[in-house]
Parts: structure tokens; C-alpha cells; sequence
């Protein structure tokens, strides 16, 4: 019987960050995953018929954001006293700012509406939020390659995740951000990261 | 900690600034609540970290961006966001939910421009989105709340206040909204009212347009 519940489609989407966090932590987990199809029978389960929701040790937690901030304090990876945390909120908020932009192209169903979309999102918003995210890096990094102060915090799982979505689409689009590419790559190294990225369902999104 | 430590720069608005200023505010701590009009942003942006504001400025020149980012520091600095982990992340769920329709209103409703657009997304907000809020807040309440007024545990969080400003800047856009509110946050709104710190900061702030 696990402390910590996740339940989720079976997906990446908005849980992948915390299934990143448990996994570089070595925490173990009951990584639930629902079908579209049987979603419906879980609804009522969850606080607000959404998910991601962490259910632990009884008590449910609904947002994606919540959830990972939540763990990340569980594991040390959220930042070592008050004011590394508001950086690292920072740094994940930017992030999430960027995930909220793509959500309009990503669901979008008329297709040449969609095409459009996704090439100004490419070609306005994204660098205009990868340039904020090198800023961000770069002035707290503490000259690492981690966002803050030279070590790994949920806000570089959080972009490994982000990104991973976008190079998915564009892979180019980190050429520009020597930084932040190689900001990936260490996340990357990581010996759990690397064993959990092998081992982890594939999954369309 | 001396008297100037902590600078917010901000528009004279409340819109994004205005949580980190209730949350100062219901600890008494004191800051410099730098306002400036849109027409001294451009002097302002440049010196801004991302060229965006709220910022908050600590005394040694470090800067933090992003409005949900700093209300969360200046809550732990004062012993507003929650009595441990599980708390802290309790008050995180609420203000997500909350955000989740700040993010729908303002982004389908109070800034569309097309007329009949607007109008089918207002109604579609008041009386599917709204509703479903509400209730939702209700049940997170009921699942994390310890006492009668506010969101989680036992004391006021910023949770309380994020709330608390939204339900205020959505009536004042949308007066119809009274209607759909029922009864659910009136403990909380007269709760915040009869705080002493927080009466004596609403009674004084500038009025603004939003």
C-alpha cells in the first residue's frame, strides 16, 4: 500500500513532471493510469472530475503544478530555503507561461487553423520564452548548468518535460539556447532520469 | 529585516499586483509599493529582470518575476502558506483552481473583442463555468478546511486572500456574477473585512480602475 497515488490518462501530459521527480528521488509510487474510455467511471473520484491528482496518504491534491511543487519539497528538489524556492517558482512559472501558449495550437481541431497557429506559437512565442528562461538560468544558476544555484531542482525536470513535447514538433528550436539545450542534457544524465526515460510506457503525448 | 528591504514594482493597478499587496498587508510588513502609469513603463522595463512586472526586489538587488512566484515567498515569509508541506500545498490546489478561472475570464470574456463572441462566453462563464467553480471550491473547502472561514487548516492563507481578490475584481467587471455566488464565500469576505490589518489596507489603497 503506497504512500503516494498518482492517477492520470495514460500519458505524459501534465503528470509527467511529477513521475520525473518521484523517479530521479527513487520514491515509489502506484502509477495509475486511466484509458479515455473508462475515465468516465473515475470522474466522481476526483475533487474536481479533473487529474493529474496525488493522492497522499488519504488526502487527495488536484493541479498538476500543486502536485509537483508538493513532491519536489517532499524530495529536496524544490530549492534549499524560501528564497531558492521563489526562484525556482519563477523559473516554473515562465515555463508553465510557455505550456499555456501552446495549448490553443495543440488543440485546436481545424487543421488549417491549427498550422497557423502552431507557426506563430514556434516562431513568436516560443523564443520569446526560451529567451526569458536563459535569462533566468543564467542569473540564478550560479554559473551551473541547473536554472538554481547549481543544482538539480523540479523546474529543470519541469522543462526537460516541456521541451521534450516541443523538439517533438520543432526540433530545432533549441539551437539558439546553447544553455538551455545543455541544461537538457544534464537532466538527461542523471543516472535515474536516464534508467526511467528508457523504462517508462511510450505514449503518443 | 529594515523598512525597505522588499521593493514590488507594479503598475498603479490591482489586477497582478494586488495578492502580493493583501498578503504585506495582512502581516503588517512593510515595503515600497512602487506604482507607475503605462506611460512610465517604458522607463521602468529595461531595469525589469524579464522586462515584465510584478517584480519583487530584495535589498542586495536579486529579482524575482512572475505575480504567483513572489505572493508564494512573501506567504512563507509571513507564515501564510500553511503550517507544513501538506498545508503549503493544499492553499497551492486552491489558488490553481482559482487561477484556472481568472485564466478562462479574463482570456474568452473580458478581453474579447468580438462583440457576439463575448456575450455567448459570458453567458457560457456565468452560468456553466462560474457554477461549476464554486461548487468546486465548496468541495475543496469541505475536503482541507478546519474551520468556518477559510480555505485550509485553521488560519487565513493567501489561498483566502487570491480568492477573495478574484471574486472582488470579477464583480466589479461583471456585477451579474452576485447572483451566482450565493452564500458560499460570505464567511470568508466578512472574515477578511473584520481583519484589522487587512480593513485598515482596504480602506486606504488607491482606488484604481483594475
Amino acid at each position: 500500500m503506497s504512500r503516494y497515488k498518482l492517477y492520470f490518462f495514460n500519458g505524459r501530459g501534465r503528470a509527467e513532471v511529477s513521475r520525473l521527480i518521484f523517479a530521479i528521488a527513487g520514491q515509489k509510487y502506484e502509477d495509475i493510469r486511466y484509458e479515455g474510455s473508462e475515465w468516465p467511471s473515475y470522474k466522481a473520484e476526483m475533487p474536481l472530475r479533473q487529474m493529474p491528482v496525488l493522492e497522499f496518504e488519504g488526502t487527495k491534491l488536484p493541479q498538476s503544478l500543486s502536485i509537483a511543487r508538493f513532491l519536489a519539497k517532499q524530495f529536496n528538489l524544490a530549492g534549499r530555503d524560501n528564497f531558492e524556492q521563489a526562484k525556482v517558482d519563477a523559473v516554473a512559472d515562465t515555463i508553465s507561461d510557455l505550456l499555456g501558449k501552446f495549448i490553443p495550437p495543440r488543440f485546436e481541431k481545424d487543421k488549417t487553423k491549427k498550422q497557423e497557429l502552431m507557426k506563430k506559437f514556434f516562431d513568436e512565442k516560443v523564443p520569446k520564452h526560451l529567451q526569458n528562461l536563459d535569462v533566468l538560468g543564467k542569473l540564478y544558476g550560479n554559473d551551473g548548468p541547473f536554472f538554481v544555484d547549481n543544482h538539480l531542482t523540479w523546474a529543470d525536470l519541469l522543462f526537460y518535460d516541456i521541451l521534450e513535447t516541443l523538439l517533438g514538433i520543432d526540433e530545432n528550436c533549441l539551437n539558439n539556447y546553447p544553455w538551455l539545450k545543455q541544461n537538457r542534457a544534464e537532466v538527461e544524465k542523471q543516472p535515474r532520469i536516464a534508467e526511467y526515460l528508457k523504462s517508462r510506457p511510450k505514449t503518443p503525448h | 529585516m529594515g523598512s525597505c528591504d522588499l521593493k514590488l514594482y507594479y503598475f498603479n493597478l490591482q489586477a497582478r499586483g494586488e495578492l502580493i499587496r493583501l498578503i504585506l498587508a495582512a502581516a503588517d510588513r512593510t515595503y515600497e509599493d512602487i506604482r507607475f502609469d503605462i506611460n512610465q513603463w517604458s522607463e521602468y522595463k529595461p531595469k525589469m529582470i524579464l522586462g515584465q512586472c510584478p517584480v519583487l526586489e530584495l535589498t542586495d538587488g536579486t529579482q524575482i518575476p512572475q505575480s504567483m512566484a513572489i505572493a508564494r515567498y512573501v506567504a512563507r515569509e509571513t507564515g501564510l502558506a500553511g503550517i507544513n508541506n501538506l498545508e503549503a500545498a493544499k492553499i497551492d490546489a486552491v489558488v490553481d483552481t482559482q487561477r484556472d478561472i481568472n485564466e478562462t475570464f479574463y482570456g474568452k470574456v473580458f478581453f474579447e473583442q468580438d462583440e457576439i463572441r463575448k456575450a455567448e462566453e459570458l453567458e457560457k462563464f456565468l452560468n456553466e463555468t462560474l457554477v461549476k467553480h464554486v461548487e468546486n471550491l465548496g468541495k475543496l473547502k469541505k475536503a482541507y478546511s478546519q474551520n468556518e472561514s477559510y480555505f485550509v487548516g485553521n488560519k487565513l492563507s493567501w489561498a483566502d486572500l487570491f480568492v477573495f481578490q478574484s471574486i472582488k475584481a470579477l464583480l466589479k467587471a461583471i456585477p451579474q456574477v452576485k447572483g451566482k455566488l450565493g452564500d458560499q464565500f460570505k464567511q470568508l469576505i466578512d472574515a477578511i473585512h473584520s481583519n484589522e490589518k487587512l480593513k485598515a489596507y482596504l480602506d486606504s489603497r488607491p482606488k484604481t480602475d483594475f
